[in-house]
């Protein structure tokens, strides 16, 4: 969505996967505009807002997520905006359409920011971050979230730390005004984008156990407790297959898997859903951003002792032109040896490191064959000795 | 008739379900629940 935003993908009809019409095609009934507003189990009936009371013999929630706003007085201005769904790019589009859009704030400095950061300013438009910490995305060492704010004040897009919002108002210069501790800043508009959290209103509505994360509870086979009912996507919990513990990670890639494998069981085959890694990527400007597994504090929390090195090489051979330096930052476990997680920042080669180490993850793989994993080697792409091998080799000798 | 399948959310999780399920079976009657103006858009 922020690369429609930002006009890089142009057509409306680009970012639909299956529109309503395609589904009727297929005999699914497909009702838009209309919201679940409660599950009556005792008859097995889902109640809608327009009054209709559904039956079902089962049932599946997507219910998705709900962004997190700052809770000031001002923020259901015309002109704030969270972007979660795609009516609210679409919204967003067609408000930098209808005013003279000169400036624009976003609060908050996760990835969301980060692309929107690149979309606004890609408009053209003078662009500020807000941001309550010191440092963006903190999924990543501070090392590379430094390396992430270079590329946001190279690219002209300001950033602000240790903002305390306080409100939102009309603004003078501009439509509205956002005022910090720091005083008066104004924009034309404003970008709430500090986080969601999984909308499970339906699901504890119903009596469904949640997790710890505050997201449905579900098998391998996407059922919840309830017999009959299914959770899938953003509101449901996934399986890490690092910390072995249950998570929420609300991606949309997770929630297509988790889709098919519910609708496998739903149509009368079995298939579980074998969880995840917690690979992650994102673009800001010239700068590849990507992670995988889990990081020191959620290593140790999941009862790891975990230890870390970060090394900065090449993304592709040093001897060739158009190289450029590549952050690669690998977590094991002291006791096994084994690789716990990466982080991987750099104007290019960066996701490809984290996909690979993603894979590595997902098999169980120790530093010593991380070290010596067979990689396509070629100078347009890499060294003879790949950031991977060095970064493992590092860090096994640390251990 | 097959089963009545009601699935509450038409994102990424909620359509793949409807899509997945009606390759399955057709016989099944699918019902895609979703509070805004659109279904399955790609982040």
């Amino acid at each position: 969505m922020p690369y429609y935003i930002g006009d890089v993908i142009q057509e409306e009809k680009r970012l639909i996967a299956r529109t309503p019409e395609k589904f009727r095609e297929t005999g699914v009934d497909v009702r838009i505009d209309t919201r679940a507003e409660e599950v009556d189990e005792a008859a097995r009936e889902v109640l809608l807002s327009d009054g209709t009371r559904l039956p079902y013999d089962i049932l599946v929630l997507g219910t998705g997520t709900t962004p997190l706003m700052p809770g000031i007085p001002g923020e259901e201005r015309e002109g704030v905006f969270a972007l979660r769904q795609y009516t609210d790019a679409l919204r967003i589009k067609s408000w930098l359409k209808q005013v003279p859009c000169r400036k624009a704030i976003i609060i908050g400095a996760g990835f969301i920011g980060m692309e929107m950061s690149e979309a606004l300013r890609g408009r053209g438009i003078e662009t500020v971050v807000h941001h309550r910490g010191t440092l963006p995305v903190s999924r990543w060492d501070p090392e590379f979230s430094k390396v992430v704010v270079e590329e946001l004040q190279k690219k002209g897009v300001s950033f602000v730390t240790g903002s305390e919002l306080r409100s939102v108002e009309e603004g003078i210069e501009h439509k509205l005004r956002l005022v910090t501790n720091h005083g008066p800043d104004e924009a034309d508009l404003i970008l709430m984008a500090v986080g969601v959290r999984p909308n499970a209103v339906l699901g504890k509505q119903m009596g469904l156990p949640l997790g710890k994360s505050g997201a449905i509870r579900v098998s391998f086979s996407q059922q919840t407790e309830r017999e009959g009912v299914y959770a899938v996507g953003d509101c449901a919990e996934t399986f890490h297959r690092v910390s072995r513990r249950w998570v929420n990670v609300p991606l949309g890639d997770i929630a297509n898997k988790q889709g098919r494998i519910a609708g496998v069981n739903i149509g009368g085959g079995a298939m579980t859903f074998p969880g995840i890694v917690g690979a992650q990527s994102f673009k800001v400007f010239d700068l590849e951003v990507a992670a995988t597994g889990l990081g020191e504090r959620e290593a140790a929390e999941a009862g790891f002792d975990p230890a870390s090195t970060l090394i900065w090489g090449n993304a592709i051979a040093g001897s060739m032109p158009g190289n450029s330096p590549l952050g690669l930052k690998l977590i094991a476990d002291r006791a096994t040896g084994k690789l716990l997680g990466a982080q991987a920042v750099g104007k290019a080669g960066a996701v490809s490191r984290i996909n690979t180490l993603s894979a590595a993850l997902w098999a169980g793989l120790s530093l010593d064959d991380a070290g010596w994993l067979d990689l396509a080697y070629a100078p347009p792409f890499s060294g003879s000795w790949d950031p991977i091998h060095t970064a493992a080799q590092t860090l096994k000798r640390k251990l | 008739m097959g089963k009545q399948v009601v699935i509450i959310g038409a994102g990424a999780g909620g359509a793949s379900v409807a899509a997945e399920a009606r390759r399955r079976d057709p016989s099944l009657a699918i019902a895609l629940i979703e509070q805004r103006g659109q279904v399955s858009v790609a982040a």
